[in-house]
């Protein structure tokens, strides 16, 4: 690393060390520390997510090559060895299966309260157009939060707002969608710790915000899950339904 | 050509290990990711191996896609960048630059309010133009090509250390410039 200038301090050497990440300068020791501090620290993430951002201008010098015509076999081949895709269901079911599992174990005591509320209900200021999806998100009285989560097909944004959010500190609540079906648990992103939390629905998993869909919120790492799955606690979940 | 949104489209359907979505994500863009692989290891044989790497990556990693916040080209483009860059790195060593004093600490935890990304647009075009044009295509053919500091001194005919001040100044200032 370069010397940084001492006023700017930390924040300008992060920006220093992403930027010479995403351009790719480091050697190979240092980018495994770079990503191995990634996985660990969102506000770094963030920075790196920004330079590649900002330098993804560069990739129009990609012009497309037409790779080998059978590359792609040899990539199923990889992925998916000959009767495995019945494992690969299996496998993606075994995650919902734990999650039955922890629920009817470990919170046997959580009462899983889903209450459906209303326009009429008062629970939602104002009428919209575009009929959002309302859950109340709770668990029993030893559950120290509660959310009501409000998914807006019209601009992709699902509202949370915490109900009684009190939750140790240095622990971040992380919201899923569990399509059911066997499929892994999607991550719909990390709530803001304090206040009245938006999160940004990425557009990918819009598509899947339907009634019926269930909501489930965990307990993770700051920051979020390290994994892309639930890692932690599930504290509460619930149905959505059109309202 | 797919759109943005057909993309991430596809990515989320990978994700969720649909095998027809991730043989249409190939179609769609394994062109642009074989580009990649070729342009940094400059060897076909040794870039199919990476594009086969890429997409059994792109399978394990698709719900991660969702947390980055970058657009689906880019994130795709990035996970061949990496690897391919990853690659060039471990047959081709150069020294590591990290002070070990600096041991990349974490950040402070800090507020969530940069949760949404503001896009950049095409501010970048516009303040390499404020570069020097040597280091301007410094800093490209770094992206592009995946070229070390060693390599990029000895294309541009200056000592290590001065082409690491060139791309060091070059990146303060492109970041100076995008915060405008």
């Amino acid at each position: 690393m370069t010397k940084p200038d001492q006023s700017e301090g930390d924040r300008s050497r992060d920006e220093l060390l992403a930027g010479e990440y995403v351009l790719g300068v480091l050697s190979l020791a240092d980018r495994a520390r770079v990503e191995a501090r990634l996985s660990r620290d969102k506000s770094f993430a963030r920075i790196v997510a920004r330079w590649q951002e900002n330098l993804a201008d560069f990739n129009d010098d990609y012009e497309d090559v037409v790779p080998p015509a059978k590359a792609f076999s040899k990539i199923e081949a990889r992925l998916f060895p000959k009767n495995s895709f019945a494992m690969e269901l299996a496998a993606a079911g075994s995650w919902w299966n734990s999650l039955l599992l922890w629920r009817g174990l470990a919170f046997a005591s959580l009462a899983l309260l889903i209450t459906y509320a209303s326009l009429q209900s008062g629970w939602i200021g104002s009428l919209s157009p575009s009929q959002p999806l309302v859950a109340r998100l709770t668990g029993d009285e030893g559950t120290t939060i509660g959310l009501l989560a409000r998914y807006d097909a019209g601009n992709g944004q699902l509202r949370l707002t915490p109900v009684a959010a009190k939750v140790a500190e240095q622990r971040s609540l992380q919201l899923w969608l569990v399509p059911g079906g066997g499929n892994p648990a999607i991550s719909l992103g990390v709530v803001p710790q304090t206040g009245d939390g938006t999160v940004e629905i990425p557009a990918a998993v819009r598509p899947r915000l339907k009634d019926g869909v269930t909501f489930a919120v965990s307990v993770e790492p700051l920051g979020g899950s390290p994994t892309g799955q639930p890692t932690g606690p599930v504290v509460a979940s619930g149905l959505a339904k059109n309202i | 050509m797919a759109t943005d949104a057909d993309i991430a489209v596809l990515i989320g359907k990978v994700a969720l290990r649909d095998r027809a979505a991730l043989s249409a994500l190939y179609s769609a863009i394994a062109p642009k990711l074989f580009s990649v692989c070729l342009r940094i290891l400059k060897d076909r044989s040794d870039a199919e191996d990476a594009l086969q790497e890429v997409f059994v990556k792109i399978w394990q990693r698709a719900d991660r896609f969702a947390a980055t916040g970058i657009s689906p080209i880019g994130w795709l483009v990035a996970v061949a960048r990496n690897h391919s860059i990853d690659v060039l790195r471990a047959r081709k060593p150069v020294s590591d630059s990290i002070e070990e004093s600096f041991d990349i600490a974490d950040s402070a935890p800090g507020p969530e309010a940069e949760t949404v990304m503001k896009g950049e647009g095409k501010r970048i075009d516009r303040c390499m133009e404020e570069l020097e044009s040597d280091r301007a295509m410094a800093v490209r053919s770094a992206y592009v090509e995946g070229l070390s500091y060693q390599e990029l001194a000895e294309r541009h005919g200056v000592p290590l250390n001065t082409m690491r001040t060139w791309l060091r100044r070059s990146l303060m200032k492109l970041k100076e410039c995008l915060d405008r």
